[in-house]
């Protein structure tokens, strides 16, 4: 039982695709409800203040952080969580790039850099270096020096047959 | 026969694919029914007697089910990972030392409830003078932090006449130098979950040893340890900050009490506030050349603050000490590391042990000696850089793995690439710097050996069993190369079953760079004897000497490919059906520092590298931009070459954060809005360049990467600093006010 129990409110949004509708306090954030109610762990908290990027996720094609985003700011609109970039069987270009170019390690800030850089791609599918690195300056990464994140995120931007 | 690639190669991690997904649960995504929630009560004074502990108002709260202090915890309210300085309480007795200590612990239904209680916790201080400074620590008279006194550890190195070489110097520097307290800032906080299984306390956790976590739970409940099951979780970096335990007490307590899973993840605010830093220095350093640049004696004098708790300054003390004059043959040395204690949040392990901080101070002293000699600042190292069979300052006589003068070499030639697009006419200040270093691999000292298992399924396929924690930097994949080179396999044919203290051997501790050199070795000798027991096994169903025979692909048959050859399934079938496994064990040739003149033989092995850096500064905002790093390691052999360069890329960045941004004020730095670290925009593309001197004991003459990618970063940094400014920056970070001051000439 909360303490400060909040009047809750539903809410409707598309969540990777599928439509779908939750009753949530309205002062919870956009990334609580994707992890505690959708159980959609990909999506990280690493500062639960807007700095890391971590909790990255699209909100009508647009990177923001889903610890700032209360939930009610989703009603109506699509989410896309690292869940929906690709699958098993079909990753997503950008999914594969980091794979093959090891811009893995731990792998927590990794959901959000997929997203900050999709969003990229839409805009701008063939980025130079430097406009990636301006990008993903909102993901903080502890372990990589983001030199092979880079070079990921700019070699699924010059794959053959992706279009964004 | 494509086996016999991997080991060198760059196949996609394993870890990868459910990285990229987001389907790899980390300790806060693990969903466990009728949890607890916790939250801890901490102190918000620095240095206190504890007269009471008033509980009643948290417990009032709705939701809130116990409330535990100190009286609660059943075994022994003391824990530390190096345990003959272990000191630290779960939960506060009758003392505070820092603010942020735990004083109470809060278990409810939900993480509001949680909180609310932790927040109507009342604790009765009686307040005790708090000490911020190490040096007025170790003034007589000052406030005893810990019964023992506040000098925590001092480690001595004394070797030839120091006096002598002063004596006949033709350049003598010496300087004082500052480093700041650093936060780890891993992206993943603390977090561990808890539950009972048959009597077992099950804990997952975000952890770099979880046998040492295991051994320390036991001690705090009061349990023999068959009865705690840890489990390393994908853990989201470390960096020597998962080393201490975090959160794994409280989970423990409240679920080995209660009965109840019981989940507690940290919030960056008390990831910051509660958990170990990287310990300043401050380093007075004397160093004499003669007037060819050879170093003729080092006097330095390290003085760490290790805040309110031991956590592991005596090996910050050691290893600090143990490299403090630089990878150079020095014949007379006066080193002297004392870690004190003061009323800070405890600073413990961070990538590096002091060796980033005296490599800060070191590497100042070589190009203040070249400058003071006129000799180039390359030239003054390679004259004095340690080769194969020199003698370290411990007296130890190195082996042939001593890729030094090869890294100076291939930084070198970079630097001379560079150095032709300094000079442009635009008023900009640019320089270039060098950093170089040694680092000795594993623990120092001591013995830690490492065991892993290799076991042969009765589908053909194996398993490898290592309790060696994978913190991203990517140990799992290297030892399954290890393993999979040995067995002829795939790694893909290979389980890993790892980090789990019910299913795994003790690793020891993801630190000290250890894990490739030491449970690397491990797993090759286990992986070695099960193939020699099943090739011995095939050698009777065959009727082929051993001698003749090759384990390629999955099966055994005769080296050359003449004749018949079997499966691995039915060898295992032959074996009895069950699985078939051999264990192996490593442990380094280190013995033990003498304790007066800190002489001996502290590690089996070293790497070494050296780093170029390109800066450039604005001259209206004295912003410092670092255009290009190259950094060259001789790692003995990279085991898989991409790791190895995302281990160099992530240590330089970490090392650019500790030059130019990362300083954590108590009290004034709680999350990442002003505890800055660096993101792409700060970060230049790094170049590596691997160098292989191969460690005949190493595995496929590998040795370790992880803690000296970061180590000749800052100093490189600083280097390039006074190069571009003209002045030289003492005190770490170089903030925009220590650059405005270089730039106007002044040293800062
Ligand atoms: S958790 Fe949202 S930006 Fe860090
Ligand atoms: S891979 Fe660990 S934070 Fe980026």
């Amino acid at each position: 039982m909360p303490v400060d129990a909040a009047p809750v409110v539903e809410l409707s949004f598309t969540l990777n695709g599928e439509p779908v509708t939750v009753s949530v306090e309205p002062h919870r954030s956009l990334l609580w409800v994707l992890r505690e109610r959708f159980d959609l762990t990909g999506t990280k908290e690493g500062c639960g203040v807007g700095e890391c990027g971590a909790c990255t996720v699209l909100l009508d094609g647009r990177a923001v952080n889903a610890c700032l985003v209360l939930a009610p700011k989703a009603a109506g609109r699509e989410v896309l969580t690292v869940e929906g970039l690709g699958g098993p069987d079909a990753l997503h270009p950008l999914q594969r790039a980091f794979v093959d170019g090891h811009a893995v390690q731990c792998g927590y800030c990794t959901p959000g850099m997929l997203l900050s850089a999709a969003a990229l791609l839409q805009d701008n599918p063939r980025p130079t270096r430097d406009e990636i690195r301006a990008a993903l300056a909102g993901n903080l990464c502890r372990c990589t020096g983001y030199t092979q994140i880079v070079d990921a995120v700019y070699a699924a931007s010059r794959a053959r047959g992706w279009a964004p | 026969m494509s086996a016999r690639r991997i080991v060198g190669g760059a196949r996609p991690r394993r870890d990868a694919v459910d990285k990229v997904l987001g389907r790899t649960r980390f300790a806060a995504d693990v969903r466990v029914p009728g949890l607890l929630h916790l939250a801890v009560a901490r102190s918000d004074t620095a240095h206190a007697r504890v007269r009471a502990v008033h509980t009643a108002r948290a417990l009032a709260v709705p939701g809130v089910v116990r409330v535990f202090t100190a009286r609660h915890v059943p075994g022994v309210n003391r824990y530390g990972i190096i345990a003959s300085t272990a000191d630290q309480p779960m939960l506060a007795g009758d003392r505070v030392r820092f603010v942020g200590e735990a004083v109470a612990l809060v278990a409810a239904e939900t993480p509001e409830a949680a909180a609310e209680g932790a927040r109507r916790v009342a604790v009765d201080y009686a307040p005790l003078p708090a000490i911020t400074d190490p040096a007025e620590a170790l003034e007589a008279g000052a406030a005893a932090i810990h019964d023992r006194g506040n000098l925590c550890f001092e480690q001595r190195i004394v070797r030839g006449d120091v006096d002598a070489g002063f004596a006949r110097a033709a350049a003598v520097v010496e300087r004082t130098y500052r480093t700041a307290v650093i936060e780890h800032a891993y992206l993943e906080p603390e977090a561990a979950v808890a539950w009972m299984e048959d009597g077992v306390l099950v804990v997952e956790t975000s952890t770099q040893n979880p046998h040492y976590d295991r051994s320390d739970l036991g001690r705090l409940l009061g349990v023999a340890e068959e009865r705690i099951r840890v489990v390393q979780r994908a853990t989201g970096g470390g960096f020597g900050g998962k080393l201490d335990l975090s959160v794994q007490p409280y989970v423990a307590l409240a679920t080995w009490l209660t009965g109840r899973p019981s989940r507690l993840v940290y919030s960056r605010e008390e990831s910051f506030l509660a958990t170990g830093k990287r310990h300043p220095f401050v380093m007075r350093y004397r160093s004499a050349a003669d007037g060819s640049g050879r170093l003729l004696a080092v006097e330095a004098d390290l003085l760490a603050d290790t805040g309110a708790y031991a956590s592991y300054a005596l090996a910050v003390a050691m290893r600090a000490a143990v490299h403090a004059a630089g990878p150079y043959r020095v014949p007379a040395v006066r080193i002297r590391c004392r870690t004190v204690y003061t009323n800070r949040v405890f600073s413990g392990a961070m990538r590096g042990f002091g060796t980033p901080q005296a490599a800060f101070g070191h590497e100042s002293q070589m190009d203040l000696l070249a400058g003071a000699l006129g000799i180039d600042p390359l030239e003054i190292r390679r004259c004095n850089a340690l080769g194969p069979g020199d003698v370290t300052v411990t007296g130890q006589t190195l082996g042939d793995s001593v890729g030094l003068v090869a890294c100076l070499d291939r930084v070198g030639a970079v630097r001379d690439r560079w150095a032709r697009r300094l000079r442009e006419p635009d008023g900009v200040p640019r320089g270039l710097g060098v950093g170089a270093m040694y680092y000795g691999i594993g623990n120092t000292g001591v013995s830690n050996p490492s065991t892993a298992r290799v076991a042969l399924d009765p589908d053909g396929a194996f398993t490898l069993f290592t309790g060696a924690a994978d913190i991203g930097q990517g140990s799992d994949n290297a030892l399954l190369a290890i393993c999979a080179e040995t067995l002829g396999v795939d790694p893909d044919r290979i389980r890993l079953v790892r980090g789990d203290t019910a299913r795994t051997a003790n690793a020891g501790a993801t630190s000290a760079s250890r894990q490739t050199y030491i449970s690397g070795g491990a797993v090759l000798r286990a992986a070695g004897r099960l193939r020699q027991r099943l090739v011995q096994e095939a050698a009777q169903a065959l009727g082929v000497p051993a001698a003749r025979l090759a384990l390629e692909d999955g099966r055994i048959g005769p080296a050359d490919g003449s004749g018949t050859s079997v499966s691995l399934a039915e060898v295992a079938a032959r074996c009895g059906g069950g699985p078939v496994s051999e264990t192996g064990g490593f442990d380094p040739d280190a013995a033990v520092l003498d304790r007066a003149t800190g002489q001996g033989r502290p590690y089996g092995t070293y790497a070494f590298a050296a780093q170029v850096a390109r800066v450039s500064v604005d001259p209206a905002t004295a912003e410092v931009r670092v255009d290009g790093l190259a950094a060259a390691h001789d790692v003995g052999r990279a085991i898989h070459r991409p790791s190895v360069l995302g281990q160099i890329s992530g240590g330089a960045a970490m090392g650019l954060g500790m030059a130019l941004m990362e300083t954590f004020g108590p009290g004034r730095d709680e999350n990442l809005d002003t505890y800055l670290v660096p993101t792409t925009l700060d970060v230049p593309r790094v170049t590596p360049m691997i160098v292989e001197q191969a460690e005949p004991t190493g595995p496929f003459g590998a040795k370790g990467v992880g803690e000296p990618a970061l180590i000749p970063t800052a100093p490189a940094i600083l280097n390039a600093l006074a190069a571009a400014c003209g002045a030289r920056i003492h005190n770490l970070p170089a903030t925009l006010e220590r650059v405005q001051k270089a730039l106007r000439g002044e040293e800062a």
